[in-house]
């Protein structure tokens, strides 16, 4: 699992059926690469979250047939960009 | 399955339901700067050099084939002096 920010959100309206309405974010990680990841939880930008990939992202998800290989796992509660 | 060393405990005190109340460790792979996060089932404590599995190995190392880690501490290594330059160890 990894620790990424949270950029932004993401809004794609026409998508897979399999995506289902689950919120998307885009996030980066330490050296400020952006990635997309579902997000079952509600995170804010600017949030610290762990990310969980492969097939263990869809089974941090309500249902592990929606196609996803990045989720959000949780809100980090103390982290600053020095610990990064 | 990869030698790591852990840094510290990880508070997320918002999380998904299948996480549980797992312990996560922030660990540092040896000869890397990037830190990453992993499922603790030993009870490790900081400054251990550990080894820690991926992928499906992951999951039923969590303790079920249903649990969502991708990454998670299979033992303490009792033994390992790091010879590889320019990781800083953690004070002790």
């Amino acid at each position: 699992m990894n620790i990424q920010r949270v950029v932004r959100n993401l809004v794609t309206t026409k998508r897979h059926f399999w995506l289902t309405t689950q919120s998307l974010r885009v996030v980066e990680n330490a050296s400020g690469k952006l990635e997309v990841a579902l997000d079952p939880i509600g995170c804010k930008p600017g949030d610290f979250v762990i990310t969980v990939e492969g097939t263990a992202a869809r089974l941090a998800t309500d249902n592990p047939q929606i196609t996803t290989d990045l989720t959000i796992g949780g809100i980090i509660d103390h982290w600053s960009e020095d610990d990064w | 399955m990869k030698i790591c060393q852990v840094e510290k405990t990880l508070v997320a005190t918002s999380r998904i339901g299948q996480l549980g109340t797992r312990r996560l460790l922030v660990v540092r792979e040896r000869e890397s700067a990037s830190k990453q996060v992993a499922v603790d089932p030993v009870g490790c404590k900081e400054g251990d050099w550990v080894i820690v599995v991926g992928s499906s190995a992951a999951r039923s190392a969590a303790g079920s084939n249903d649990y969502p880690s991708d990454f998670t501490i299979v033992g303490i290594i009792d033994y390992w002096e790091d010879e590889s330059k320019g990781v800083k160890k953690p004070a002790k």
